[in-house]
């Protein structure tokens, strides 16, 4: 039995390593599915009455949410056609956002109002300038020479926050489940907030 | 007639297939204002532009400006359209703007302004200057804000430097347009930093008949701009020929501040001086004029402009002038 006793340890030895080899797979899988259920895609729709609203933009309030990386994604408030594109913009606080010139014409962007405030010059084709949007708020785009250009970046204090598309829809991405403040606002109305679970369904948003 | 232009220029660069627009916005503008030259103006623009699904861009703009006296010498409110009291298309146009590998490509035909030195409309009619340069009045025989090319332009380079040609022929909007015939004119243009800077060159029909100005017109002219913290200074230096025997050399410096504790307020100062030789005598052998000024944005749309000029040199203008207007703007996408 004495003799034996080196090859049952080394038997218990493979069976254990066996067994945590099908477990790990198991876990992974299990550890996943928290994750799916933990940070899920949160949607959401934007209407006035019953008509889509395409430039909406809601975020959810997260004091704890991870910091935000340096050197994150930019956004782009083009100018074309004699327009900014997109008309609204929406970013994390420390977020940079390029603005390029696409039209042969000059243009001059400034923010003179609430939130940051800037003045680029003029600047032709082809050229661009950027701006770190270090607050949060609502800055206020325009253009000096064109006195219609016009647009918008709200800069919000949390990674959650999504743009509505053409039919109101909107989606923000990976947002730990929980029970949240959010708050949605569009050019020319007041801002919505309110408090919203993520296991309550989408989010349906109405400026009356 | 130029109702059938614009309608043909939109009609060139839309493909049947491209009819369904991807994008356009409407824009219009009113502008009342007043002056102590005796003159009370108002004026409307509309225009409409955007892009087809084939990228092609169109541009188009109508104009209407009335002034309540004719009968005085006054160039108030004439800082980029006439007033006739015509109904006026003032541009229309197709462009198509490619940027293979960072290079800008840009191709434009229909009616346009001719881009020399600082020409844009929105340049002129919205900084806060209520008069043109001397050198761009189409009454003192120089390079107008209301000339107007039927042709096509094209702009290639890089960012930094770029050439743009344009032929085509004069249809020159006012009362002081060019006779026909075929124009040319380059351009150069380039940056460095803050600093830009361009030179044009322009060979077209003089205004006037062949009778009074013979010949053809040239014109040279250099223009730069430099920003920083919110204060612009930019200007232009015109030098050639409205006619055979004729000479025409004038400049203008703009400073135009608008920083941004200034809020919605951008001051505005002028100053400018044309010569001319072999031309009217009524009109005095030059001009020298100093404007001082504000704009400021009331609103999202609406805008007060005030100048104070100050001029010598033409005897039919009044020495000192006070300008004010606003304008209301609104826009649908």
């Amino acid at each position: 039995m004495k003799a034996n006793a080196p090859l049952i340890g080394a038997l218990i030895l493979a069976v254990s390593s066996a067994m945590q080899c099908i477990a790990a797979p198991a876990r992974a899988a299990l550890r996943a599915r928290v994750q799916q259920q933990s940070e899920a895609d949160l949607h959401g729709t934007a209407r006035v009455r019953d008509r889509a609203v395409p430039d909406a933009v809601v975020w959810l309030d997260a004091p704890n949410a991870p910091a935000a990386r340096a050197g994150g994604p930019r956004a782009v408030l083009d100018q074309r056609n004699l327009a900014f594109v997109p008309h609204v913009v929406i970013v994390r606080v420390g977020s940079t956002v390029d603005f390029p010139n696409n039209d042969r014409v000059f243009h001059n962007v400034f923010s003179y109002r609430d939130g940051k405030r800037f003045d680029l010059g003029t600047y032709p084709v082809g050229t661009e300038r950027q701006v770190v949007f270090d607050q949060p708020g609502l800055s206020r785009i325009f253009c000096n020479i064109h006195p219609g250009m016009a647009a918008y970046v709200m800069t919000v204090d949390t990674p959650y926050f999504a743009h509505a598309d053409e039919n109101g829809a909107f989606t923000i991405r990976e947002a730990p489940g929980g029970s949240y403040t959010y708050h949605a606002w569009r050019p020319g109305a007041a801002e919505l907030s309110g408090t919203w679970a993520s296991d309550w369904g989408p989010l349906s948003l109405v400026w009356k | 007639m130029r109702a059938l232009v614009l309608v043909m220029s939109l009609a060139c660069v839309i493909h049947p297939r491209e009819a369904a627009s991807q994008s356009l916005t409407a824009e219009a503008a009113v502008t009342g204002g007043y002056s102590t030259d005796d003159l009370a103006a108002v004026a409307a623009q509309l225009r409409a532009f955007g892009e087809t699904k084939g990228a092609w861009r169109f541009f188009g703009e109508l104009s209407w400006a009335g002034r309540s006296r004719d009968d005085v010498e006054s160039d108030a409110f004439g800082a980029a359209y006439p007033y006739g009291k015509r109904l006026d298309v003032i541009e229309a146009y197709g462009e198509r703007l490619l940027r293979p590998g960072g290079a800008i490509v840009d191709v434009r035909g229909g009616r346009f302004r001719p881009p020399f030195g600082i020409s844009s409309g929105s340049d002129h009619a919205y900084w806060g200057f209520l008069r043109p340069p001397a050198i761009r009045y189409a009454e003192f025989l120089v390079v107008s804000n209301t000339f107007l090319e039927h042709g096509v332009s094209v702009l290639a380079g890089v960012p930094k430097l770029t050439v743009e040609a344009a032929v085509g022929a004069p249809a020159d909007v006012g009362d002081h347009g060019r006779r026909g015939g075929a124009d040319a004119l380059v351009r150069v243009q380039g940056y460095a930093g803050r600093f830009i800077a361009g030179i044009s060159y322009m060979r077209t029909s003089p205004i006037e008949t062949a009778a009074i100005a013979p010949g053809r017109a040239t014109f040279t002219g250099i223009d730069a701009r430099w920003m920083s913290g919110g204060v612009q200074l930019r200007g232009e230096w015109v030098d050639g020929q409205p006619f055979d025997g004729a000479t025409s050399t004038g400049w203008y410096a703009d400073v135009i501040v608008h920083r941004t504790h200034m809020g919605p307020v951008t001051a505005i100062a002028r100053f400018e001086r044309l010569d001319r030789e072999g031309l009217n005598e009524a009109a005095g052998e030059y001009l020298s004029r100093e404007t001082l000024g504000a704009r400021v944005r009331v609103s999202e749309g609406l805008s007060l402009t005030v100048n104070v000029l100050h001029q010598s040199g033409d005897p039919r203008y009044r020495p000192n002038a006070l300008d004010v207007a606003v304008t209301w703007s609104v826009r649908s996408r």
